[in-house]
């Protein structure tokens, strides 16, 4: 055999490995798609298959109308919306200082940090709960949006810190020279620059309170206090109920907007994250 | 005397920007030490007392006794978890580093020409919500009746298996989800490190009769290896805290499967939330920063030393 037709066999076999990985990679996902569009109700026994006979958009109904899924979405919307706005409004300007400025106590307070990213919040879980609950917090809107904010705001400030160190200080002390005041010097020139990791930041804050479940369930009890996370934890089917094909409709329902935005938002990750806290 | 203003006048812009530092993190500082460092002072603290169910209000200091129960008395379970942990970390690194090795190198074989296809549909578990995943694997390939793993091991003409009633095999299915989900991450870095390597490099080796084994073992794996170390380390963490993928395939309230595996944070979170040990649960907690933190100072010295040779 000549040396190309061996590369052209070789080319080959690499295409069949990777169409049947990427499948096989796809199953859950796909499967579940499969059975959230199943018309009969016929996920035992022998007439079971990969693909639906029948397709239906009941499933995709019910989640909407029997259940509060538009209720929970307005609490995960709200909650997400609040944490982000506190940790970005308090950790830019913390960022931007530890990024700039020389200070005694810097240093300890950065090395700090690191450790505290280091710390899954789960832990303190109880201790918050044991804080929280005298001082009725618990089953509010409000206890979980204050452990939301502290857990990300550790991140924001290292996160964003990171990127500023990566901007020239060059630029600033121009525009200062040129008789920039300070407002004018932040607003239209550091913020400007501090887009992308600002961007990704908000993304990874929004993306942890749209996914974190494990507080919602514990901190609040009713299911008109859910969020979209709570709400689906609480749908899921259990090893004998038959709502599987409505809880498979209503996780790619939730999906999609986090696959939304982790597509769009892919090129922009890479930059804004490698270049901010995980290059520590 | 003019020398001296000047170092007034200069201690006085330090002074200045001291504090206008500190006004600017204030907010966020107040905000740290207040929801994220007192809770942490406040777990030590209950590590030192007796709270239960029973003593909610009226525990007392029990001094290092939960300390004690946890490191000493093996039966209690947290030497056990802290085993299957590091167990489950080692396993599940070199699981991830191999295989996602051979798959970015496959991805880098001369003539692929879909491989930007390939890439956009490996990423996907990655980009899927990760409880939502699990989820979705514990229901739609797990569940003894009706996950499709078992349908098609009945269509085959098999027993059903029950995934994730015993320890062994909920280990593995739990590693298997594990890296469905963490493969992605792990593919995406290694690919960009082969990218970026120069092709000179083998060129030269290719001329020298280098067998592509060779060429793996002094070439390419040595080259990558500064790059991709950062990812590996933070992935070793990640792994090594992880909850949701036991916590939600085997554990959860009202619907525990019968095995009977534990990492340490879900150890911790048993204690705390289904038997309402607090105090000892504290102290587990406690323990496991402390081994973060010995862990994160242990690598960080060791990343030092290697940047400056």
């Amino acid at each position: 055999m000549s040396k190309k037709n061996k590369q052209g066999v070789r080319l080959v076999i690499v295409n069949l490995f990777f169409l049947l990985l990427c499948f096989g990679v796809l199953i859950p996902i796909l499967y579940a798609f499969s059975v959230s569009l199943n018309a009969e109700n016929s996920l035992l026994g022998a007439n079971f298959s990969f693909l639906p006979k029948k397709i239906t958009l009941q499933n995709y109904k019910a989640v909407f109308t029997e259940k509060p899924i538009l209720l929970w979405f307005k609490n995960s919307v709200i909650l997400a919306v609040t944490t982000l706005v506190i940790s970005l409004g308090t950790g830019i300007p913390a960022a931007y200082a530890f990024s700039r400025k020389q200070f005694p106590g810097r240093k300890m307070i950065l090395r700090l940090l690191i450790l505290l990213y280091a710390f899954p919040s789960l832990l303190s879980m109880m201790a918050l709960y044991k804080l929280l609950s005298p001082l009725g917090l618990i089953n509010t809107k409000t206890g979980l949006i204050i452990v939301y904010t502290g857990t990300m705001a550790v991140f924001a400030l290292w996160n964003m810190k990171g990127y500023f160190d990566t901007i020239p200080v060059e630029i600033e002390e121009a525009a200062r020279i040129d008789g920039a005041t300070q407002f004018r010097l932040v607003t239209r020139v550091v913020l400007p620059l501090a887009r992308p990791t600002i961007a990704v930041t908000a993304m990874m804050i929004l993306v942890y309170v749209w996914n974190e479940y494990i507080f919602a369930i514990n901190f609040m009890t009713g299911s008109d206090t859910y969020t979209l996370a709570a709400g689906l934890y609480s749908l899921q089917a259990t090893e004998m109920s038959g709502s599987w094909p409505v809880f498979s409709a209503a996780s790619l329902v939730v999906s999609l907007p986090i696959l939304i935005v982790f597509f769009a938002m892919q090129k922009n990750m890479a930059t804004g994250l490698i270049s901010g806290g995980v290059k520590g | 005397m003019k020398k001296q203003q000047c170092t007034i006048r200069e201690k006085k812009k330090i002074r200045r920007e001291t504090i206008s530092a500190y006004g600017q993190s204030l907010p966020s500082i107040l905000l740290i030490l207040l929801i994220v460092i007192f809770p942490i002072m406040y777990t030590g603290y209950i590590s030192l007392t007796n709270m239960n169910v029973y003593h909610w209000n009226n525990y007392e200091l029990i001094g290092l006794e939960n300390y004690k129960e946890a490191l000493l008395v093996f039966d209690n379970g947290f030497l056990t978890a802290l085993f299957v942990t590091i167990l489950w970390t080692i396993v599940n690194m070199v699981l991830q580093l191999v295989i996602a090795y051979g798959i970015a190198a496959l991805l880098n074989i001369n003539g692929l020409r879909l491989r930007n296809l390939y890439r956009t549909l490996l990423i996907f578990p990655w980009a899927m919500p990760g409880y939502v995943s699990i989820l979705l694997w514990k229901t739609g390939m797990y569940n003894s009746q009706f996950g499709l793993l078992n349908q098609w091991i009945i269509k085959l003409g098999g027993e059903p298996v029950r995934w994730l009633n015993s320890n062994i095999l909920a280990f593995i299915s739990c590693t298997a989800v594990n890296l469905w989900l963490a493969l992605p991450f792990m593919i995406t870095i290694i690919d960009g490190a082969l990218q970026s390597l120069d092709k000179s490099f083998y060129e030269s080796a290719v001329l020298d009769g280098a067998t592509w084994m060779e060429q793996t073992r002094y070439i390419t794996i040595p080259m990558i290896k500064p790059i991709i170390a950062p990812s590996v380390l933070i992935t070793t963490f990640t792994t090594f805290k992880q909850f949701d993928i036991i916590y939600l395939l085997t554990q959860q309230v009202g619907a525990k499967t019968g095995a009977d595996i534990h990492t340490i944070l879900t150890y911790a979170y048993e204690k705390a939330f289904i038997t309402n040990n607090y105090g000892y649960s504290s102290a587990i907690s406690i323990l496991i920063f402390g081994m973060l933190i010995a862990f994160s100072l242990l690598t960080g010295t060791n990343n030092r030393r290697r940047t400056n040779e």
